[in-house]
């Protein structure tokens, strides 16, 4: 998943903007996960919401919004700003801080190790560069082209070419791009690839060459530019198209992700990575109310001691909603 | 890899009449347990091990359902947290195959890769099955079979090689169905005597063929399997279908390297299809280990019994040794009791010591309860079970049972003070009835009718020559204690008549209840004049179905007794009469089907036997449409 969530339009733009800013701080700056969760679950409810919300009594109805943040909508309704958020924008830690993480390769543990050397911006990123990692160094090079979402028409261009290029290695090879721009978003912050073979399962040996098999052919047409890192599972990396008219203009570097995964554990895997991470959530909610765990490699029954049970056979994504009577949902209805 | 033996069903969520969990016990693969009802959420059942065992590999026949998970834990373990995860949760089913019905009866085999670890190392006489089918509410669901193996390095040894030892497993196999506990135990024993006619106890094999089941039939394939050849030693190694076997297949193989995994190939085959053929298999009694473990007491199944009388082959050859005790640990074997009025830890530790002698515990008393262990009177439960008609004592009971490591009779610590009559203290005598009996045979003849007479000396020295001491197991002490008690029965019943007293009479309900207590250390006043009994009933299955208006069931369970006829607790092939006064219900169709010599009566024709104290037609008396 993408690094920035891509502000989704709405009636309440403003609103879910504020509470994703204050999410990212929290996750960020107070690297407190539970309360990124708890504002990012009150704007997703609210822009899903069909109204225009007039005050924070209105909002509070909905599912997410406590008391605290029903406050906060009120003051932001009110006063068309958020004390809170002034003060964060303007507290020179938490605002560097955030800025930092946006570089890839920089979470909110380094950006803070970063800040503490009083490395605060993309300049003093750039005079420190031999400190940073590969990744970091990456990140750093490419941070403008990757702050910029990609159309949907050039992540089908891109989904095209790799399904195409993967069939040239091996036509049992099956890929999956997942992400929002499975769920039909209309730009993607990123690009995630789960990948798998019949010959890989979760019984058998790790086999990385199935994986750089890809990796080097994709380098081989000129696709995958750098690599950030390369294990026997994942690889992330930066890719571009190359352009097919002389004239037209270059594209973008982006960042790619390839994950590699055993055929038996695929689904839950590109459940998982489709998203969006809060169906996810709830999804995994109601498999335990019916007395299953999920998580993105495995299905498994509970036992009464609360013991989970061996992995379920799982062939398709249906297979999962099946099993814990849950209605299908197309990826594009995912994105609650 | 030695079998280990399951003694009984501790207790399960729900079973179907004829689908009893008790048949998990027996090793044949075409008997299941399965859930009373269609679309429950869960069903469990808890089987206990004969004794303490590490469980090496467990392989499991399913029965429809989803989910199968098996834990284990303590005899002393109550709640669900003190079982341990042996087996986690297993797909059995996909929900597919679930809303299709399709492959209901998958065959996996887990080896100790499958099992958790720690569980695994460690000794436990308990197994908890835990099944669930969220997929289909049309499926009554449960196990067709389970086999659990201890580790293959130790306890083979002695019990799977020497035939001598199997032979008198195979005795007690046919011994522990006879129990009093057994609730059908009187109709098999008179089916038994029935069949005794023949000389050869081999050829009655073919006779019983005609009324036994399919399922009966199969185990007389093993059975003669086993007179002629000694099959015993082998044929405990897995028997299923390798054709069923879901993923684990070749590493379970692995797992079982110790006897060559089996010789005779998948009898268990489809279970839905091919049951009925006879199968060339593991008949319990051959199973290696002791097969007491086999037989436990406590059997209500009628399977058992019919297992129980269909190899009934080595046994004159093979008599028991002589002097055998009741071992303590299942001294209580066949009492099933529930505690009222006790608290923790009292209430623990007494429940412990019953649980100890081989008792059954059940938190609420239910049909197959036998005694009601009070703290005082006037407690809700007693109450109930004293309008239920059963058993209220003391907890000295226990204590003393306990602590003098002997069985007493309980009918010393009745908590309703019947303790002050004396005919019921005699009445709990029964061992030196039984002894009485073994010496004055005539008062055997009493009962049985003198055509039958040879026959029953034959079982006289068949079973009891040289088990005189032992247990209730014995058919022909059985049955005469049976008697005994049903004199005094109807003694006490006429007593009462007379004396327009009603309250005392609490254990009539329970049938049994008196050949319960062994061993007694019996006072001798055992020369009670004994009346004559009338024995209009005798050889008379009778099942009592549906609800009976003001306690008229405990009276027609006594009439039916002291007439020498039996009580059967459930709906087995053996009934030949149901008596209800609910009138015509759709389920006797069905039954009929089953059982074209099934009669449906109402009350009265008993009571007009007893009226008029002599067997009437009961054709005046039919229920019908």
């Amino acid at each position: 998943m993408s690094k920035r969530k891509a502000p989704q339009e709405s009636l309440n733009e403003g609103i879910t903007d504020f509470l994703v800013e204050l999410a990212n701080y929290e996750k960020n700056v107070n690297r407190a996960i539970h309360k990124y969760n708890a504002y990012r679950k009150a704007a997703s409810t609210i822009s899903k919401y069909p109204n225009k919300i007039k005050n924070g009594e209105e909002a509070k109805k909905l599912d997410g919004v406590g008391a605290k943040i029903a406050e906060k909508i009120d003051e932001f309704l009110q006063t068309g700003k958020l004390r809170k958020l002034e003060k964060i924008r303007n507290d020179d830690t938490s605002s560097s801080i955030n800025f930092l993480t946006r570089v890839t390769g920089i979470g909110p543990a380094a950006a803070r190790k970063f800040f503490e050397e009083g490395v605060k911006t993309l300049e003093d990123l750039k005079k420190i560069e031999h400190k940073l990692n590969h990744h970091q160094q990456i990140g750093l090079k490419y941070f403008e082209e990757f702050e910029k979402r990609i159309p949907r028409a050039e992540m089908e261009q891109m989904e095209t070419l790799i399904l195409g290029e993967l069939k040239e290695i091996d036509t049992e090879y099956i890929g999956t791009i997942c992400g929002s721009y499975r769920r039909g978003a209309a730009s993607s912050g990123d690009i995630d690839i789960l990948l798998t073979h019949p010959d890989y399962t979760s019984q058998t040996q790790k086999q990385p060459k199935l994986l750089h098999a890809v990796v080097e052919h994709l380098e081989s047409v000129g696709f995958v530019t750098d690599t950030l890192s390369k294990g026997d599972t994942k690889f992330m990396g930066v890719c571009q198209l190359q352009p097919s008219d002389e004239d037209e203009e270059e594209y973008l570097h982006r960042r790619i992700d390839i994950r590699l995964i055993p055929k038996d554990q695929y689904y839950c895997g590109v459940l998982y990575f489709t998203g969006s991470d809060i169906f996810n959530k709830n999804m995994r909610t109601h498999a335990l109310e019916k007395g299953f765990t999920l998580n993105e490699y495995t299905i498994r029954p509970v036992g009464v001691t609360g013991v989970a049970g061996e992995p379920l056979l799982v062939d398709s994504e249906r297979d999962i909603f099946e099993y814990i009577h849950y209605k299908y949902r197309e990826p594009k209805e995912r994105s609650e | 890899m030695p079998e280990i033996q399951l003694k009984h069903v501790v207790s399960c969520t729900t079973e179907d009449p004829t689908h009893k969990a008790d048949n998990l016990l027996s090793s044949d693969t075409y008997r299941k347990w399965k859930a009373a009802r269609p679309g429950e959420k869960q069903t469990s059942v808890i089987l206990q091990f004969e004794k303490e065992e590490q469980v090496h590999s467990i392989d499991i026949g399913n029965e429809g359902s989803a989910f199968i998970e098996v834990l284990v834990g303590n005899s002393s373990a109550v709640r669900d947290q003190d079982y341990e995860v042996l087996l986690v949760t297993s797909s059995f089913m996909s929900p597919t195959e679930s809303r299709n019905g399709t492959n209901l009866n998958r065959v996996r085999f887990f080896g100790p890769n499958q099992l958790q670890k720690s569980t695994a190392q460690e000794k436990w006489d308990r197994v908890k099955i835990v099944c669930s089918q969220p997929y289909s509410k049309n499926i009554a669901y449960g196990v067709a079979f389970v086999k659990f193996h201890s580790p293959p390095d130790k306890n083979d040894p002695p019990p799977t090689t020497s035939p001598k030892l199997t032979k008198l497993g195979q005795f007690k196999v046919k011994e522990e169905p006879l129990s009093p506990a057994a609730s059908l135990q009187p109709g098999s024993l008179f089916f038994s005597r029935d069949n005794a006619t023949k000389s050869s106890t081999s050829l009655k094999v073919s006779p019983q063929n005609e009324r036994l089941s399919y399922a009966a039939a199969a185990l007389q394939a093993g059975g003669s399997s086993h007179s002629s050849g000694q099959a015993s030693s082998s044929s405990s190694a897995s028997p299923q279908p390798p054709a069923k076997r879901k993923f684990e297949f070749s590493k379970a193989r692995q797992s079982s390297p110790g006897p060559p995994p089996s010789k005779k190939i998948s009898p268990a085959g489809s279970p839905e299809g091919k049951a009925v053929t006879p199968k060339h298999k593991a008949s319990p009694a051959s199973t290696p280990s002791p097969s007491t473990a086999k037989a436990a007491p406590g059997q209500k199944s009628a399977d058992r019994k019919r297992e129980s009388q269909s190899k009934p082959e080595p046994k004159p050859k093979q008599p028991k040794p002589s002097v055998q005790q009741v071992p303590f640990k299942r001294m209580m074997e066949g009492v099933v009791f529930v505690l009222s009025g006790f608290q923790n830890p009292f209430r623990g530790e007494l429940r412990e010591k019953a649980l100890d002698m081989g008792a059954k515990y059940r938190p609420d008393w239910t049909p197959d309860s036998t005694h009601l262990i009070c703290a005082f009177a006037n407690t809700p439960k007693y109450s109930q079970v004293k309008s239920a008609g059963g058993i209220i004592v003391r907890r000295e009971w226990i204590m003393d049972c306990h602590k003098r490591k002997q069985m007493i009779s309980y009918k010393r610590y009745l908590m309703d003070g019947a303790e002050s009559s004396s005919e019921s203290e005699m009445e709990g005598d029964d061992q030196s009835e039984e002894e009485i009996n073994k010496k004055t045979p005539p008062k055997q003849e009493r009962q049985v009718t003198p055509k039958k007479m040879p026959e029953k000396k034959t079982e006289d020295d068949e079973y009891a020559g040289s088990t005189d001491v032992d247990e209730p197991g014995d058919g022909d002490d059985e049955s005469a204690v049976d008697t005994e008690d049903e004199l005094q029965r109807v003694e006490n019943e006429s007593r009462q008549k007379k004396a327009a007293v009603g309250g005392k009479v609490v254990k009539q309900e329970d049938p049994y209840g008196g050949s319960t207590d062994e061993n007694t250390d019996a006072e001798a006043e055992e020369d009670h004049p004994i009346p004559e009994l009338p024995d209009f009933l005798k050889g008379k299955h009778f099942f009592l179905y549906g609800k009976f208006p003001n306690n008229e069931r405990r009276l027609l369970l006594r009439y039916i007794v002291a007439f020498n006829g039996l009580i059967e607790d459930y709906m087995t092939e053996k009934v030949q009469f149901v008596v209800t006064s609910e009138g015509w219900h759709n389920s006797f169709e069905d039954a009929l089907m089953e059982n074209g010599n099934l009669n449906f009566v109402k009350p009265a024709w008993i009571y007009a036997i007893n009226e008029r104290q002599k067997i009437l037609p009961y054709q005046p008396y039919s229920v019908v449409p």
